[in-house]
């Protein structure tokens, strides 16, 4: 009798698990039909396509790796590859020390909050809601070298003689259109450092002062070491973003990197490969997709590893 | 080793005075302890002192130097958190050691302070882990390592036990007398807790509203209260206040009356009390004695009666007053719902004027 | 009683049936795709004279943004969702849709007789010798420039390449931009190489290079390069960074007595208000020619799985007329490819006429069917040639290495 009492409690207990189960999988499935519909069967499509021979829109035959090779090893392409390579590298070095140094900056003169300091918040990240085309057009037309509002001011203020046309030269364009784009996000990285630093208990700051800490050491000693995982999310959201950087690019300099492919970029070479453009060329599927494959892999191996090592030398605040 | 003076001290914030005009010795060597409900200021007071919030007008000077101008670290003082505020990213020799490393002390130097400061506190062992991998009563020790190693004037430490388990809290307030008579310094205490300043305190600092009520020795505070506060907030359990009038005032010999009835008189300086005067008589519990032969002053009903074996806690309430606290040594033989008879003496007793001051009986 | 309510059903289905047939025969619905989207109101108004002719069709004209038209459409035709006419672009961007088989075939099926062989070249695919749209306007690459400025400081017309040097120096002394051309839209660069390589490098080289004969490293070639180098002396400060939209506005406000565009920048330049005229660009030496670059700009095609075919093919037929063409240019001032209109709008007849010493708009008409295109390598060489980081020589050499790697 006891035995049979039991099973039943057992039951009970299993059907009631395997309900949890099902209500489980059916919260999650729009989520991941969602997930699957869009991120991973255009990527396994990307792939898919990568392997064949394309005309135009036209599936041809199925090809291997020959795509590949043609993008990394054919002269033709790799001179723009190696060359839109180093751009983005570029700009994912100046934008780690111009937009997230300035961030940095920015929150610790926050954190401290100054006189005003809500408006200053408020104003930094304000173009940060713009949106990226707008931002783009209006500093085209900013850097303008007649009309251009930059050029105009320093003319006025007796600069004249710095007065460029900055998108027009190969030497200013990429580093106009990455402090640009550092104008438009810088917003963001200082959010988030300063919601990291707000985090950060106050005793430890006053202990620290307390210490005879400096407020230099203050900053790199307790306080950088403690926004670790701040740092962390910038820092891989910081590489995604220039490594994928495509509007800023697009809309200031146009699908060809102009001046003289000083501002192409991976993602305006795989537009251009995979949907050619009215004066360079036509669209070719096959090594578009696999330069997109090849994108995909070499950002996810590395944000993956500065991931990984990035979070192994963070620290839980208690 | 310092002494350390205040002198008309106030601390507004944004148009809220929360200090009004402290003033304040402290000797060499002592230690002092800030006691006062939640919101009192005493935390405020010894950030002042530490440095950490500035003053809005008055002097501190420690050794007869002034430093209210003066940087935290140029202070020379240490203070212990309540949160201890242990750098979470550093090992618990960087974090002794990080103060000695700022001032560019040498390696050995460091080392050898470190280690004989881990000593001290039986820390020698754990001196390579993280503040996560240490129990709340070695974080602790850490925190005060930590302001040890520095070789401070003064130690201040801000509610440093309200975080631990009452066992160990018995038991660190313990080892911190001993580390104040080892280090012989000056020491600074904060606590809301009237046990740890009763128990731990060279000196208290009474505080209220942004006040100091009184200073003096533990004793010299529960023996005589300046003031009700002070008498309320000192000892445990609470002394009880019994509310009444002057019906009588006569050259320094008064008489008075009781809400239940009872009169009595005293006698103390002339005209310090008029007639119609509401006055205060406290009585501590273990000043209010059951009187088993029925002589007592006040009858009142047993609400609740606490044995601990070696003393007995009865809460009477009677119709002139709610609720009050008995406290009899040993034993005690009444049943809660009981009618009890309790009587205390007119000489054990602290009475409290009109303006809540104390008032001293005059033979 | 149940049979009578199965014919009352039947009679109310086949009724309604009867009706849709009715509207279905009635119109035949043609979707018209464009990149033309400042031409729709024209375009609805010709549209709606060929309805009026042919009342059984109705054809929706619909412009997507220019610069992404050729992937908006390709990728629908790929899907099998494109529109049942289109306007195509010519040379090798046409060849992109019509070499997978998206287009039908027009020869045979639709009389091309008032179109000319050179015109249909454009639209023709040179795999298989078929024409796969009819061809609609021919634009030309002139030299606008401001008749006020040229009164007022007293210049005269250059005609020769020295003259158009001593002309632009003198506006350039009086404190006026000679020529508003700027760098930073690679493409309105290989524009204005169109008004001045051509007469430098000769009337052979077209064909020589183009049959193999020469290459892009031939002497002519560099040597036009470097004489047009010359020209950065003369653009407005700052001209790296000039885009299409500034020279534009630079030209229409007065401040530049020159800009080198195309016949399509007419009608803007109208609408400004500026008292401007055009021209050829200069001769070489005195007596040289003076060619204007032209090519097709683009066709009207029908897409080969369209399921109104026939009815489609009527409105393709229609666009190689006469009155086609004469709409064409009444209602959008272009230069109709058609034969026979007249050309009434007095700067469209000037256009017209300088055709008589017509070159390819070298390029676009040969040299844009592979990657790397011909535009491609000349828009970054005369990009790298203008901001002196490379020599005419090594300019000439990169777009030689690259024309023969795309073949």
């Amino acid at each position: 009798m006891a035995q049979a009492i039991d099973t039943t409690y057992e039951n009970a207990v299993a059907r009631r698990r395997n309900l949890r189960k099902l209500w489980l999988a059916f919260l999650l499935f729009p989520a991941m039909a969602i997930l699957l519909t869009f991120v991973f069967l255009p990527m396994a499509s990307a792939v898919w396509y990568s392997v064949y021979d394309w005309d135009g829109l036209v599936r041809g035959e199925f090809v291997g790796l020959a795509n590949f090779q043609e993008v990394l090893f054919d002269a033709r392409n790799n001179k723009f590859l190696i060359n839109a390579f180093f751009n983005n590298v570029k700009v994912f070095i100046a934008l780690m020390i111009v937009q997230n140094g300035l961030a940095l900056t920015l929150a610790l003169l926050l954190a401290r909050e100054p006189k005003g300091y809500r408006f200053y918040q408020i104003a930094f990240f304000l173009p940060v809601i713009l949106s990226t085309v707008i931002i783009g057009f209006q500093w085209k037309l900013f850097l303008n070298p007649i009309f251009g509002l930059v050029n105009t001011l320093l003319r006025n203020v007796g600069l004249g003689d710095w007065a460029m046309p900055w998108l027009g030269l190969p030497e200013t364009a990429l580093g106009s259109m990455i402090l640009v784009n550092a104008w438009h996000w810088v917003g963001f990285p200082t959010l988030v450092f300063l919601a990291a630093i707000h985090r950060i208990p106050k005793d430890l700051i006053e202990a620290a002062r307390l210490d005879g800490a400096s407020e230099w050491m203050i900053a790199r000693d307790i306080i950088w070491p403690l926004m670790a995982p701040a740092v962390t999310i910038i820092v891989v959201l910081t590489f995604i973003g220039s490594f994928n950087w495509f509007e800023i690019p697009y809309i200031m300099g146009g699908l060809e990197g102009a001046p003289a492919y000083s501002t192409d970029m991976l993602g305006l070479l795989f537009y251009r490969t995979a949907f050619g453009s009215v004066s360079a060329g036509n669209s070719d599927f096959g090594t578009g997709s696999a330069l997109a494959v090849l994108i995909f892999i070499f950002i996810f191996t590395f944000s993956t590893i500065a991931t990984r090592y990035l979070t192994s030398r963070e620290v839980e605040l208690s | 080793m310092a002494t350390i003076e205040l002198r008309d001290v106030t601390k507004d914030f944004g148009g809220v005075q929360v200090i009004h005009g402290a003033n304040l010795s402290i000797e060499d060597n002592e230690f002092v302890v800030f006691v006062g409900p939640s919101g009192c200021g005493k935390s405020t007071l010894l950030r002042l002192l530490s440095g950490l919030e500035e003053l809005s007008s008055g002097e501190i000077h420690i050794d007869g130097e002034r430093v209210d101008h003066l940087p935290p670290a140029r202070r020379g003082l240490a203070m212990v958190f309540q949160s201890y505020a242990l750098y979470p990213h550093m090992t618990v020799f960087q974090n002794m050691s990080y103060a000695l490393k700022v001032a560019k002390k040498s390696k050995q130097e460091i080392e050898a302070k470190v280690h004989a400061a881990a000593e001290i506190l039986q820390l020698t062992e754990l001196l390579d882990r993280k503040p996560k991998a240490l129990s709340g009563g070695q974080r602790q020790r850490v925190a005060i390592g930590r302001a040890i190693v520095r070789d401070p004037k003064v130690f201040l430490f801000d509610e440093p036990l309200s975080n631990l388990d009452a066992k160990l809290r018995v038991q660190m307030r313990i080892e911190l007398t001993n580390l104040h008579q080892q280090l012989q310094s000056t020491m600074i205490y904060v606590t809301h807790d009237q046990v740890e300043a009763m128990t731990m305190a060279d000196k208290i600092v009474v505080m209220r509203n942004g006040h100091i009520e009184q200073v003096g020795a533990p004793l010299e505070l529960f023996n005589k209260p300046v003031n009700k506060f002070v008498a309320g907030f000192i000892g445990s359990p609470a002394m009880n206040f019994f509310q009444g009038k002057i019906i009588s005032a006569n050259e320094g010999a008064y008489e008075a009356q009781l809400d239940n009835g009872a009169q009595f008189k005293f006698k103390t300086k002339a005209g310090l009390l008029n007639a119609e005067d509401k006055i205060d008589l406290g009585v501590r519990p273990e000043d209010l004695q059951p009187n088993q032969d029925g002589s007592g002053k006040i009858v009142g009903k047993a609400t609740a009666v606490e044995r601990l074996g070696a003393q007995t806690y009865v809460y009477l309430s009677s119709p002139i007053k709610e609720s009050m606290i008995i406290h009899h040594a040993g034993d005690l033989d009444v049943q809660s719902g009981e009618e009890i008879e309790v009587s205390f003496n007119l000489e054990s007793c602290h009475l409290f004027g009109p303006d809540e001051q104390r008032i001293e009986f005059d033979g | 009683m149940k049979s009578l309510r199965k014919i009352a059903s039947m009679a109310v289905l086949s009724t309604a049936t009867f009706a849709y047939a009715g509207t279905a025969l009635a119109q035949t619905e043609l979707d018209f795709w464009s990149w033309r989207q400042e031409d729709v109101k024209a375009y609805n108004e010709i549209i709606a004279a060929f309805e009026e002719q042919n009342p059984d069709i109705k054809v929706t004209f619909t412009a997507h943004e220019a610069t992404s038209y050729n992937t908006i459409l390709t990728t629908a035709l790929a899907g099998g969702a494109g529109p049942d006419i289109m306007h195509t672009r010519s040379y090798g961007s046409l060849e992109a849709i019509a070499a997978p088989g998206y287009l039908e075939p027009l020869d045979g099926k639709i009389d091309l007789s008032a179109l000319s062989a050179d015109e249909l070249l454009g639209t023709t695919l040179r795999a298989d010798g078929h024409v796969y749209a009819v061809p609609f306007a021919s634009q030309t690459i002139v030299v606008f420039y401001n008749k006020d400025l040229f009164e007022q400081h007293d210049v005269a017309l250059p005609e020769t390449w020295d003259e158009f040097l001593a002309a632009s120096q003198k506006f350039k002394d009086a404190g006026v931009i000679p020529l508003a051309n700027g760098l930073a839209d690679a493409w309105t660069m290989e524009i204005m190489s169109g008004a001045f390589l051509p007469n430098f490098y000769g009337k052979d080289f077209f064909g020589e290079v183009t049959s193999g004969a020469t290459d892009f490293e031939d002497e002519r070639f560099v040597n036009a390069l470097e004489k047009f180098a010359a020209l950065k002396d003369y653009m407005p400060q700052g001209y790296e960074g000039v885009d299409y939209a500034t020279m534009k506005q630079l030209f229409s406000a007065g401040q530049a007595a020159m800009f080198v565009g195309g016949s399509f920048d007419i009608p803007t330049f109208v609408s400004s208000g500026v008292n401007f005229d055009i021209m050829q660009g200069p001769a070489a030496e005195e007596g040289g020619p003076r060619m204007v670059a032209t090519w097709l700009d683009g066709g009207y095609g029908v897409n080969a799985a369209s399921e109104n075919k026939e009815a489609a093919l009527k409105f393709i037929q229609f666009t190689a007329t006469q009155p086609f063409a004469q709409m064409l240019t009444d209602k959008l001032a272009n230069v109709p490819a058609v034969d026979g209109a007249d050309i009434s709008d007095p700067m469209l007849a000037k256009v017209s006429d300088f055709h008589a010493e017509a070159t390819p708009y070298i390029m676009l008409v040969a040299f844009r069917f592979n990657t790397p295109t011909g535009s491609t390598l000349l828009q970054n060489g005369l990009q790298e040639l203008f901001t002196g980081k490379k020599t005419a020589a090594e300019v000439a050499a990169d777009i030689s290495a690259g024309i023969k790697s795309a073949e």
